[in-house]
């Protein structure tokens, strides 16, 4: 590991929606930056580096860094563009990490957006997905009925999901119900949070399973929007933090990493193996990050996650896989209160991926939300009140076969 | 600001893609199925079955090349209920998708589950069989669906 990082500063571009007509993607960045740089003393030309990203095609708009950097005072500086779907924030925010830990840079800023209602996400994936559509009907499914591809599929990525859901209800032997139980937590924490997109303040149980199944377990309540927004992060070096006179309210990096499995769903031409619910990876990646940030029991030294959970299942499933709690115990810990922000070990205060998902910044979001616990700046009645030494910070990306792993403290790990 | 949307036509050719695709897997799963039987490819090295199977074993990437027959039963994995049409009305009659891994592989197969009356009592591990389409042609769409036993 190189030198202690720290990230100063996390700025949001506002409050994320749907639809944003009035301003175009550089537009959307520019708050978020100076929103990110107000909260310090630092000005543009403190900046070393930017590390950037979104999803590739869900915007419809190809390269938008490089018509973007100018107005994110990129101009004569490093800028790198990172985009690795799901995972791409936490990914840009690992490389900003290196920027920094490597000692190339001091200061260096990460940025993530997703600007979605300038594309189609569905046509996104359609795109990823058409080398698999063309071979399959190369070789004759049945396309008299809605059993051929579009019955297999079960529709885009809920679809796909589905079968994780369902994968992961009988391993944990629950039911619907806890995925609607989760849903409607994630959505009343989200109420508390300023920025969050799908703000249900009490939204209950009934509330989500009134709303139409969509592939079964799945409902439409257990889905995430398509947001519009954009997270900026500052991260400095230690002696660059202490210089500032920054070092009590940051956020240390203090273990990070991230891991890649085979193809865990959609892989029908190579034959999957691995059941999406396993994983594995996230087991190996977890337990790696822990020991760089001495952590020796996640239970006992971590008091706040932010999960990525595009789909509220997954509300239940990471925490497990993260070594939270045992497996199959997540929907327990769920009625003894547990995950609630006032619980022993609350699960995504900010109300998490599914009441807020503008894609290429949701990783980010994340750490960024992580940070914000660590610091005790979380606004509007998200900030967890008990002591916080530590928070977990996790993204995914790909047929569920990627996953980016973050450990983020009060004290920095001793060199 | 006078015009928020702008809906601009247009047309998205497909041929202009060209992809290349490793077709041995599924050419092989599509001769045995004209002949209503399941192959799949088997690993040397590690023992791993994989139904449709690839020229390389994906753990230990060493080319396979040992094809076997295998079973045409075996247990119902995960699964999906589609209750709704993709614009979200609810359909006549909800179909469930499966993946089912056949006795004896390591791969998880994706169809059609039948033989069941009431979704809400399907459940996981349950035993399946492979059902074939009457007259073959070798194409994916021999294989009918997967039947509860």
């Amino acid at each position: 590991m190189g030198r202690n990082v720290a990230i100063i500063s996390v700025g949001y571009n506002g409050r994320f929606i749907s639809k944003r007509p009035d301003i175009n993607i550089p537009e959307l960045i520019q708050p978020a930056v100076n929103n990110a740089l107000s909260k310090t003393k630092l000005k543009p030309e403190h900046i070393d580096a930017y590390v950037v990203g979104n999803m590739h095609t869900f915007e419809g708009v190809n390269q938008p860094h490089l018509w973007a950097s100018d107005h994110f005072n990129g101009s004569g500086k490093p800028v790198m563009r990172i985009a690795t779907g799901g995972t791409t924030g936490a990914s840009v925010y690992q490389a900003a990490y290196y920027h920094v830990a490597s000692g190339m840079y001091d200061v260096v800023m990460a940025i993530g957006w997703e600007k979605q209602d300038e594309g189609d996400s569905q046509v996104g994936l359609m795109g990823i997905l058409l080398p698999e559509a063309f071979s399959l009907f190369h070789f004759g499914p049945d396309t008299t009925s809605d059993r051929g591809i579009a019955g297999l599929g079960g529709g885009g990525s809920t679809g796909g999901a589905a079968f994780q859901a369902m994968s992961y209800l009988t391993r944990a032997n629950a039911g619907i119900e806890h995925i609607d139980r989760v849903a409607a937590l994630m959505r009343s924490n989200a109420a508390k949070n300023p920025y969050a997109h799908l703000q249900q303040p009490g939204c209950t149980e009934a509330d989500i399973a009134g709303t139409p199944i969509i592939s079964y377990p799945l409902r439409f309540g257990h889905t995430c929007p398509t947001s519009c927004g954009a997270i900026a992060m500052i991260l400095v070096s230690e002696e660059k933090a202490k210089k500032f006179g920054l070092t009590d309210r940051v956020a240390w990096v203090k273990g990070l990493g991230s891991g890649t499995s085979d193809a865990t769903t959609g892989n029908l031409i190579e034959g999957q193996i691995t059941d999406p619910a396993e994983q594995q990876i996230c087991k190996i990646t977890a337990k790696k990050v822990y020991s760089m940030a001495g952590i020796k029991d996640p239970r006992k030294d971590i008091q706040v996650a932010e999960v990525y959970s595009g789909f509220s299942h997954q509300d239940l499933m990471w925490p497990e896989r993260l070594g939270l709690f045992d497996e199959g115990m997540a929907p327990k810990m769920l009625d003894k209160g547990v995950y609630a922000i006032d619980g022993e070990l609350p699960i995504n205060p900010s109300g998490g991926v599914t009441s807020t998902n503008a894609i290429g910044a949701s990783a980010m979001v994340r750490v960024g939300e992580a940070a914000l616990q660590v610091m005790g700046l979380a606004e509007g009645g998200h900030q967890v009140q008990r002591k916080i030494e530590n928070a977990v910070a996790h993204g995914w990306g790909g047929l569920f076969q990627f996953v980016t792993i973050t450990v983020l403290g009060k004290t920095p790990v001793k060199k | 600001m006078t015009e928020e949307t702008r809906i601009i036509e247009s047309t998205w050719d497909l041929t202009a893609y060209q992809f290349k695709i490793e077709a041995d897997a599924l050419n092989l799963f599509v001769k045995g199925l004209k002949d209503k039987k399941i192959l799949g490819r088997k690993c040397r090295v590690c023992g791993t079955v994989y139904v449709p199977g690839p020229t390389y074993c994906r753990k230990c990437l060493v080319d396979i090349d040992q094809v076997v027959e295998v079973s045409q039963e075996g247990r119902l994995d995960a699964f999906t209920v589609s209750l709704a049409d993709v614009r979200g009305k609810p359909v006549e009659n909800p179909f469930i998708s499966c993946t089912v891994k056949l006795d004896g592989t390591d791969s998880f197969l994706m169809g059609v589950l039948e033989g069941w009356t009431d979704w809400r009592s399907v459940k996981e591990g349950m035993r399946v069989k492979v059902v074939f389409k009457d007259v073959t042609q070798g194409a994916l769409a021999d294989l009918s669906h997967f039947q509860l036993i």
